[in-house]
């Protein structure tokens, strides 16, 4: 195998792919990188058995000033070979792989000689059968991951949890993730045939990542669903994704139908007061806020306290206040979280009760997405 | 005719042995406590490839009456007890008679024994016949000797492990035996290596030197307590002595070696944060007490007992070690601390520098007061005197194979340093570094010194002076072990605030565990957390305590749950104490942080003020100690013994 390539091409790839190598796994092979060349062009492949990450570059694309000499496979030391590439003098690079897959690295003057591993016994990527694809416009996915992922339980003790539900019926996407103390929905409408239907349940980790790789020049991402395995596809990059395996619970019933009470506030004006409102609570310990709201005076007051340091209480700014009178009290690294995944928009807060779970929708749009916490009972 | 029928004697006999004697340390357990029973006061071992090829023990006790020697070889034969109260107040290590039949049937064994006004009498069995039996001139006492052990239980000889193994059973048998004995004098050799002897002169501390070395004897404490039900007695090891295991915890009640892990953990919470995690303490309890609060016939190896009165027993050897270890002073000493200094210098330096302090006192009478005549009472409880010392040399001389270094033995505690604290604290009227404390309890306070601060060093230790040399603390180490003492305070008081789950956790737990689990539901209810039955042995939890660590929900609630059905209660300061732990070092300063003068005093004066200076949380030393004479020996201002000995 040999080949010479733009090296600043080369790197951006290489980054991509890169996020799928991890430098602890107990297969050695999989902390190297799969060079993969062919007339066409070279791909490159990383995973760390989670997630794999293939990115092709074409010979055709002439930014790529890719030159094949002779087709063939390579897997390199990733975190070695990055660096190498990172650093060499030239625009240009060539790699030639000899005997007992012994590869040379040379750029200008520079030449380098690292000991490859043989291509043959890299782990084959799942194979995803093309049928049934759909696609999503890549800047909505990256949302809907944004929206949700906060939700996502790091708790490995309930595996389930640690992923986000992807439910698509009839064409209407719905993501949903909950660590049991708060949930994040989201809807999408999307083109399908109506008969296509999934039910999955993908890692919160898998989707950071994905959404970290996704450049925003592509359009949109093709997404295919296999038996445990999902593939996101967009311009020559392909992300693939191991499921997590299991009933996820129905989260339906949990958000609530009806409520007592109405607030709408500005999403960046209320996170500023709760910010202001948490500083003084401590995290091992007391790490409650309380709000009241009482219609009759048209106030909503925050208040926070830490018998070690002090208190904090504030009059909030909102627009509307209507319904019944409440005092409520919850964990305001959660409602931080939510807020912020609002931006700059006006949000709806709607309460049933003072021990039952709230929820934070949009003003504008109260249908596709919600943000659900569960309060803390206070003594 | 049935096919049921009675089996014969022999036959029944390796059966019991198949409980009894597992293996050749088990032959020598049952013949030596057979031994002590018999009221000796020597006891010789003999074992030849770990005791596979022979077992001898020969003791000068009671002996067996000719008339009785064959019917001490029947099965259930025995002169410890008679009546069936016997059984609850048993006295003696033995009481079933099995041994002695149980050990002939598998083996070939040779009896020779007298007492004191009647002949020998020599008898052969073999697989637990008779073979001969003859009048012998022997001396008072008995000799057993075991040969061919296993040899007609050819799977048992199988199940035998390799010599080391066997032989290392052996020992710690005898070992734990000398240490429940130390009144008896003990010997065992193996293939003509003698490889444990004790001295038998009724000093427990001379026996555990007999028997873990001098080095190890000297750092040992020991310990007293009493109640209306136990007596306690032992040596427990300073906190720098530790093993990785648990075997160097020795437990004896009314002179029998049990294991019991209830007792061993009071043992290890009465040092309570002085350890390091995974390092156990070397301890040597004997415990008296009224043999009807205690059940031994439980097993035929009579290693488990059954105690009655078990938590109060568990209280006892808790306080009595925290109270010792409270009065002692804690600072390793820095010379010991080097490894190259073999432990006979230390020894020699002790006693030579016992010598120097009362030639210098003679010579000027204007040195320190520190006179061992003046010792106060109260760290001379269970110190020697300096007579004791004179006295326990004596016995030592007539044991010409006794190890020299034994006669150092009574100083190992230091009672010069000791008492120079003593002295000062007496003397010193005005600043007290304790305040109240020390006048509210009558137990004193362990000493920490009162530092004067010289400097630091590479920003990571301090240096300081006191009154009786120089002191090198570990900053980090010092500032852990004051926020430590601030956080587990403040841990405890947690908010009852409790945070709702969305999805319920579900706990599943075994049946017996679920069973007591419903029984101790209120006592997880008070800390927060509810739960509700959900199915025959699974738990529902819909909320839990606000200040667990996200996403350690579930494995906190289980481990809260996990002490409430071990220790049957839940005291949150004491859950969380891992937690203050981290905090504590999370919050304090690490090593390269550079101190001024004012922050590094103000270290000092609060290190001084915690309950436990010497340690930090994790159980390593905030401070060492070089004493003047140590540094003086260092720059030779002090005569080397070694060198004065050799140049005369």
């Amino acid at each position: 195998m040999k080949f010479s390539i733009n090296r600043t091409q080369f790197i951006k790839t290489l980054n991509d792919v890169q996020r799928a190598i991890s430098a602890k796994t107990t297969i050695p092979i999989l902390t190297g990188l799969k060079l993969v060349l062919s007339q066409e062009g070279l791909t490159l492949t990383g995973s760390d058995a989670d997630i794999s990450i293939e990115a092709t570059l074409a010979t055709t694309d002439e930014k790529n000033q890719l030159t094949v000499e002779e087709p063939g496979a390579i897997v390199l030391p990733a975190r070695f070979f990055s660096e190498i590439a990172k650093k060499l003098p030239e625009d240009q690079m060539t790699i030639a792989v000899g005997d007992n897959f012994q590869t040379t690295i040379r750029s200008g003057k520079s030449e380098f000689t690292i000991n490859g591993l043989d291509a043959n016994s890299y782990p084959h990527l799942p194979e995803i059968a093309d049928q049934n694809p759909f696609s999503i416009a890549t800047d909505v996915l990256k949302q809907l991951i944004r929206q949700t992922v906060i939700a996502v339980s790091n708790q490995e003790s309930r595996p389930i949890l640690t992923g986000v539900h992807l439910v698509l019926n009839s064409g209407e996407m719905l993501a949903v993730a909950t660590d049991s103390h708060r949930l994040a929905q989201r809807k999408l409408t999307v083109s399908v045939p109506s008969d296509v239907n999934y039910d999955v349940i993908i890692p919160g980790k898998s989707l950071i990542e994905l959404s970290r790789t996704l450049a925003d020049g592509d359009e949109t991402v093709e997404i295919r669903i296999a038996e445990n395995q999902v593939l996101f596809k967009a311009g020559n990059l392909a992300f693939y994704s191991r499921l997590l395996e299991g009933n996820y619970p129905d989260t339906a019933r949990l958000i609530p139908t009806s409520s007592s009470t109405q607030i709408e506030f500005n999403a960046p004006v209320l996170l500023a007061a709760i910010e202001r409102a948490s500083l003084l609570s401590h995290e091992s310990r007391n790490n409650v806020v309380r709000l009241t709201l009482n219609t009759a005076d048209n106030t909503a007051i925050i208040y926070g306290n830490s018998p070690d340091v002090g208190n904090v209480e504030e009059t909030l700014q909102f627009e509307n206040l209507t319904g019944e009178d409440l005092e409520i009290s919850f964990n305001p690294d959660y409602m931080k979280d939510a807020l912020r995944s609002f931006g700059q928009t006006a949000i709806m807060i709607n309460f049933t009760a003072a021990l039952r779970p709230f929820t934070l929708v949009p003003s504008e749009d109260q249908e596709h997405y919600i943000q659900l916490i569960t309060p803390v009972r206070t003594f | 005719m049935g096919k049921i029928h009675e089996l014969s004697e022999i036959l029944s006999n390796q059966i019991a042995a198949g409980e009894v004697i597992e293996r050749p340390a088990s032959v020598v357990k049952e013949l030596a406590e057979n031994a002590i029973d018999a009221n000796s006061t020597q006891i010789d071992i003999v074992i030849e490839q770990a005791g596979l090829q022979l077992v001898q023990v020969i003791d000068n006790g009671d002996g067996i009456e000719p008339d009785d020697v064959s019917t001490a070889f029947k099965r259930h034969a025995t002169s410890k007890i008679t009546t069936r109260q016997d059984l609850f107040k048993i006295q003696s290590l033995g009481f079933r008679g099995e041994a002695l039949a149980s050990i002939a049937s598998v083996s070939d064994l040779t009896i020779e024994t007298a007492t004191a006004n009647s002949l020998g009498t020599f008898a052969h069995f073999k697989g637990g016949i008779l073979q001969t039996q003859k009048t012998s001139p022997i001396r008072p006492g008995t000799a057993i000797t075991v040969r061919d052990l296993f040899f007609n239980t050819p799977a048992r000889l199988k199940y035998v492990k390799t010599f080391q193994t066997e032989l290392a059973n052996v020992i710690d048998i005898v070992n734990r035996l000398a240490m429940s004995h130390p009144q008896i004098a003990f010997t065992l050799t193996n293939d003509d290596h003698l490889l444990m002897k004790t001295a038998g002169n009724d000093d427990l501390q001379q026996t555990i030197a007999g028997i873990y070395g001098v080095t190890m004897a000297k750092q040992l404490l020991s310990i007293s307590a009493e109640d209306l039900d136990f007596k306690l007695t032992g040596y427990v090891s300073l906190p720098q002595l530790t093993r990785a295991s648990r075997n160097y915890l020795s437990i004896m009640i009314n002179g029998r070696y049990i294991k019991n892990y209830q007792l061993n953990k009071a043992i290890i919470k009465g040092y309570g944060s002085k350890l390091m995690v995974g390092r156990y303490p070397v301890a040597v309890l004997n415990i008296q007490m009224d043999p009807l609060l205690i059940d031994v016939n439980v097993h035929p190896t009579k290693q488990e007992v059954r105690l009655s009165k078990e938590p109060a027993l568990m209280t006892l050897i808790e306080k009595a070690i925290y109270g010792r270890l409270r009065t002692e002073n804690l600072i390793p000493d820095a010379v010991q601390n080097l490894k190259q200094t073999k432990v006979v210098d230390v020894d020699q330096l002790q006693m030579d520098l016992n010598q120097i302090t009362s030639q210098r006192r003679n010579a000027t009478g204007t040195v320190r007061p520190v006179h061992q005549t003046s010792m106060p009472e109260k760290t001379m409880k269970t110190e020697p005197t300096a007579t004791q010392i004179a006295e326990t040399e004596t016995p030592l001389k007539t044991e010409p194979t006794a190890d020299p270094n034994l006669n150092s033995l009574p100083i190992f505690e230091q009672p010069r340093q000791l008492a120079q604290w003593d002295d000062k604290y007496a003397a010193e009227s005005v600043g007290n570094p304790f305040g109240e404390t020390a006048e509210d309890n009558e137990v004193p306070i362990a000493r920490f010194p009162v530092l004067h601060y010289i400097g630091q060093l590479h920003d990571t230790f301090l240096l300081a002076e006191g009154e009786d040399g120089f002191y090198i603390l570990d900053q980090h180490a010092a500032q852990e072990r004051i926020k430590y003492e601030y956080y587990r305070e403040k841990i405890g008081e947690v908010s009852n605030d409790v945070q709702n789950l969305l999805v319920p956790l579900v706990l599943e737990y075994p049946n017996s565990d679920a069973i007591k689990l419903q029984a101790r539901k209120e006592l997880l209810a008070d800390v927060g957390v509810q739960l509700e039955s959900f199915g025959q042995n699974s738990f529902v939890v819909h909320s839990h305590p606000t200040w667990i660590a996200q996403g350690q929900e579930e494995a906190t609630i289980r481990e809260m749950i996990e002490t409430v059905l071990e220790n049957g209660k839940l005291d949150i300061a004491h859950f969380r104490e891992a937690t203050a732990i981290m905090i504590s070092c999370k919050q304090s300063i690490k090593a390269h942080h550079h101190l001024d003068d004012a922050q590094a005093k103000a270290l000092l004066a609060d290190l001084a003020q915690t309950e436990n200076p010497f340690n930090c949380p994790h159980g390593r030393p905030v401070l060492i100690h070089y004493t003047q004479k140590d540094l003086e020996k260092m720059f030779k201002r002090i005569q080397d013994p070694h060198q004065s000995w050799s140049g005369e």
